[in-house]
């Protein structure tokens, strides 16, 4: 009969749980995609899972300084995101593809 | 109580299906539109977490901006199908989900194991919804100044590295 | 709890009503749009089917209804369907935040053997405190649905659309966003219903410590902020992607931009998202800057007050006040529609560099500098008054 009380009882758990999930997805997608921009966005899936859980728990210990937190990570991913998108212009001009190995041809 | 708790499975739900399909299609342009779904569906989160202001900023910054963004790199590049959208090797791919695997299990474990041990205590409702928005305020441009202002240079450094990096020698069309 | 049936159902209607009110207003925008595009030209326009021509909104939606039903060879399915879809959502969930009358106040009243206890039903789809932000959140989701079009339709032309409509609506939305910024800086209220009430009566405002008034203007935030009104108004043309600033579908270059590969209905929700935008503008600028839904000089509680004691029932007094407010904010509404139209018919179209300077080199920086003009003026006289 627990299950079905958490089912309907939505707390803390169910919010830091998806967050979780959220964020192991956009791991997943970081450590098995190629592609330089389908990895960007799997960081901000993860981005997105670490919010995710700020607001919860500045909701349920009732302290608004987690919804600050969440106003500098929103901020600096989309920083993270124009300067990660023009890398994959700069890649994409010189090999007409956006595959994560020719990242190693960009040094010297 | 009942009406919450269907809202939140509903928007869960829709946000996972939308993180799972991000990782898993080939095709980058359908990968983004779900990540944008998904941005939709946390933003809806963040609405059943009354936190208004920052529900309307997801929107705005992450679902009006930023996926755009992506979206119109990505039809300019115009990329039809990966050929090798994952990485290679049986071994290290195995290895490789089950660290994503474990990382999930040991965090979510460590949320229960928490949870049962101290359950958050404090009354979970903050002020009604009508003053949390000009708390925030006053909180970001009081005691949080020092980093509003050191976002906004970041900010501007961002805006100067992007234009330099994208303007590098060559056009689209230069070739190798 | 506070809610009971009467409640709930009356909010849904009302989002129905919404709805359907967007929707139906779309011919009749068409109509006007080609009758006074016939009247700026010196033509006649359509006048054969109906009164005036009136009709021919309806053998339209006939004709669009039958026609044939296709979908480009090398397009991607889904996504060239869901674009009309989604071109649909932003304006519509928009509007609903929009105040267009005064609140219904209902008072406590007995029917079927059961009491009813007092309500207030708002105006408007839905109450919000950030409404202002929600607005500008659902609109950027825009793009989307251009976007969507012009890769789902596999032609380059669409594509080429596509992506000038995007990039244009992010770069206005820019000065769009400072405009705002700016009224919000100005009124201190994200709340669009707040906003309006702050903009009763005569122009009074307070300066140095003394009440300045001007008795033969009222109260409206185009006195105070007349950069923010041109420059709001400006940004959503290109945002609505009107002329001048319809470069997406510049017939002479693109063919027709990202709707290239649509006919029939599909096309038609396109028409009807855009008008959309053009209702959601114009609404916007009437809360913003011309008192929203409030007759000029006059106060609308004052207004409930004397229907009250003229017509003797408070609740019917209500019910008249909100439904006058509601017809005074569509006057003004429409006043702007009709700007948007008479514009279209009177501006040729830029060019594409000349749009991204307008937007970036002139419209950013005056947002900016009358931003913090603003943010300096509201601090100088907090301050003078304060101390």
């Amino acid at each position: 009969m627990q299950g079905l009380e958490s089912f309907f009882e939505v707390g803390l758990n169910h919010y830091l749980i998806l967050s979780t999930l959220l964020f192991a997805c956009g791991l997943a997608g970081v450590l098995l995609r190629r592609n330089v921009i389908v990895i960007m966005m799997s960081i901000e899936l993860m981005l997105n899972g670490v919010n995710l859980s700020f607001v919860a728990f500045s909701k349920y210990m009732a302290m608004l300084e987690g919804q600050i937190m969440v106003f500098f990570v929103m901020t600096i991913a989309a920083a993270e995101a124009a300067v990660g998108l023009a890398l994959a212009v700069a890649i994409f001009k010189r090999f007409r593809e956006v595959n994560i190995r020719y990242f190693e041809q960009l040094k010297g | 109580m009942a009406s919450e708790s269907f809202l939140f499975w509903l928007v869960a739900l829709l946000t996972m299906a939308g993180a799972l399909m991000t990782v898993t299609l080939t095709n980058p342009i359908f990968c983004a539109l779900s990540l944008a779904v998904t941005m939709v569906g946390v933003s809806a989160l963040f609405v059943t977490l009354d936190a208004y202001f920052l529900a309307g900023v997801q929107l705005i910054v992450y679902a009006g901006a930023v996926m755009v963004l992506f979206v119109m790199v990505l039809m300019l590049f115009d990329l039809k199908h990966e050929v090798k959208a994952f990485t290679r090797g049986i071994f290290s791919g195995a290895l490789k989900i089950a660290t994503v695997g474990l990382t999930a299990g040991l965090v979510s474990g460590a949320i229960f194991a928490t949870m049962r041990v101290s359950p958050p205590t404090g009354e979970p409702h903050l002020a009604p919804a009508n003053d949390l928005t000009a708390a925030l305020g006053q909180l970001l441009y009081s005691q949080y100044v020092f980093g509003f202002e050191a976002l906004g240079v970041l900010l501007l450094v961002v805006a100067v590295g992007a234009v330099a990096l994208a303007r590098s020698k060559g056009g689209t069309h230069a070739g190798s | 709890m506070g809610q009971d049936f009467v409640e709930v159902s009356i909010n849904v209607l009302k989002l129905i009503v919404i709805f359907l009110l967007i929707v139906q207003a779309v011919p009749v925008l068409v109509w006007l749009e080609r009758r006074g595009s016939a009247l700026i030209q010196n033509r006649l326009g359509p006048n054969r089917v109906g009164w005036m021509g009136l009709m021919q909104l309806l053998a339209d939606a006939v004709k669009f209804l039958f026609k044939e039903e296709f979908v480009p060879e090398k397009g991607i399915k889904v996504l060239y369907y869901a674009a009309p879809v989604v071109a649909l959502i932003p304006a519509t969930l928009a509007f609903c935040a929009i105040p267009l009358g005064h609140p219904i106040k209902v008072e406590a009243f007995h029917m079927l053997g059961h009491s009813w206890g007092p309500y207030v039903f708002p105006f408007q789809g839905y109450d919000m405190n950030i409404g202002i932000v929600f607005v500008l959140g659902v609109s950027s989701l825009a793009a989307y649905s251009l976007l969507l079009a012009g890769w789902g339709s596999g032609n380059k032309y669409s594509l080429l659309g596509a992506l000038r409509a995007s990039s244009q609506v992010i770069s206005y939305e820019l000065a769009l966003g400072l405009a705002v910024v700016s009224m919000v800086l100005f009124y201190g209220t994200l709340n669009l219903s707040e906003m309006i009430r702050q903009q009763q009566g005569v122009l009074v405002f307070q300066a140095f410590g003394q009440m300045i008034s001007v008795p033969w203007l009222p109260n409206w935030g185009i006195f105070y902020q007349p950069i923010a009104a041109i420059l709001f108004f400006a940004a959503t043309f290109a945002e609505s992607n009107r002329l001048p600033f319809d470069l997406p579908e510049g017939e002479a270059e693109l063919v027709a931009g990202f709707h290239v590969e649509y006919g029939g209905f599909k096309m038609l929700l396109f028409f009807i998202g855009e008008y959309g935008h053009m209702m959601v503008a114009s609404a916007l600028m009437t809360v913003f800057f011309f008192g929203g839904y409030q007759i000029p000089f006059v106060n609308p509680d004052e207004v409930y007050q004397n229907l009250t004691l003229s017509l003797g029932s408070s609740t019917l007094a209500s019910v008249v006040t909100g439904f006058l407010h509601h017809l005074v904010f569509f006057l003004k509404f429409a006043i702007f529609l009709w700007i948007f139209i008479q514009v279209r018919w009177t501006l040729p179209r830029f060019r594409y560099d000349q749009l991204m300077d307008l937007g970036w080199r002139t419209m950013l920086p005056w947002a900016l500098g009358n931003t913090m003009v603003t943010a300096l003026v509201i601090f100088i006289l907090n301050r003078s008054v304060g101390g």
